[in-house]
């Protein structure tokens, strides 16, 4: 039997989701969105940095994917839809309880400093050039993400999610649910953040030398606890 | 643009200002070419870029978690009793 055309096969693969028996829709998504747990479990890990917190956070985001998965659209970007889902439930969940009280948003943080910090100048300012990365890569990956858990949450979610996970901007801002400005004002002002906790970390380990009178030498007050 | 690149002039301002949106790959065709011209001419913006982008690979590969074993068949059991919502 030959293929009649492809949009009969289109529109038979549509008709085939909406009939599809809970248990077609389950082993779907189990075959479909279980394989991004890992990558859930690090995000979740890094909004709550908290391993408890972090696993009942990804089980309830899945537990909302699958109620809503006859709504996720065949061919558009599912890990991305996940990560909306699991965005979502944190900002719904951990936020409001404001376990946390100390910790400012993003819109009122001023750091010590403009938001301007780049680590390639104070590392470049006082190491061989070609070493600069040889230091990076000696971080370890506590110190990477000690350093990422440093920054404020709206912060850490939009580097997060643009340099570990890749997402686009426009990604980023769906997923966040705000404008594509502000996501790029948070990926600026973050990465200057994490750049500055990063160098905070490569000195306190001898990576790279103290600069004579350079902030390092001081508290960054960025300590981890 | 000249290929004489001494101290930092002001087309390498120009290119570092742009160059978390053109390592993002967000931006335009004409900026991209633009910056990718102005960094095979200036070793030293060259190398920043190259940092940068080694930077990025460090956050990226050092940021991972396995979620703990067992978290995968709680999800699968959760999703036996679940009913997807009309």
């Amino acid at each position: 039997m030959s293929r009649q055309d492809g949009e009969t096969g289109a529109l038979a693969g549509g008709t085939v989701r909406q009939a599809m028996t809970d248990d077609e829709r389950r082993e779907q998504f189990t075959r479909d969105a279980l394989p991004y747990l890992d990558q859930l479990y690090s995000a979740a890990l890094r909004y709550t940095r908290n391993p408890a917190d972090a696993e009942d956070l990804v089980q309830d985001a899945f537990a909302k994917a699958f109620a809503a998965f006859h709504q996720f659209e065949p061919g558009t970007n599912l890990r991305a839809w996940l990560y909306r889902i699991l965005t979502n439930a944190y900002i719904n969940r951990y936020r409001k309880q404001q376990r946390r009280p100390n910790e400012v948003s993003a819109d009122g943080w001023g750091g010590d400093d403009n938001g301007d910090f780049s680590l390639y100048d104070r590392i470049a300012a006082t190491t061989e050039r070609s070493a600069e990365v040889e230091a990076l890569e000696k971080l370890t990956d506590d110190e990477v993400k000690q350093a990422m858990a440093d920054l404020p949450e709206q912060f850490r979610m939009a580097v997060y999610l643009a340099d570990v996970e890749g997402f686009s901007y426009a990604e980023i801002a769906d997923i966040m649910e705000t404008p594509i400005g502000t996501v790029m004002s948070r990926l600026h002002r973050g990465r200057a953040a994490l750049q500055r906790a990063l160098y905070h970390y490569a000195v306190k380990r001898g990576l790279v030398p103290v600069e004579v009178g350079s902030e390092s030498s001081r508290s960054t007050g960025n300590e981890a606890s | 643009m000249s290929g004489d690149c001494g101290p930092m002039n002001e087309n390498c301002r120009e290119v570092l200002d742009e160059l978390d949106v053109f390592l993002d790959n967000e931006c335009g065709e004409d900026l991209a070419t633009s910056v990718r011209t102005h960094l095979g001419d200036c070793p030293p913006c060259m190398d920043r870029a190259d940092f940068e982008r080694a930077l990025r690979d460090v956050i990226a590969s050092k940021c991972r978690d396995a979620a703990p074993s067992g978290l995968v068949d709680r999800i699968i059991d959760g999703l036996k009793s679940a009913k997807p919502t009309a």
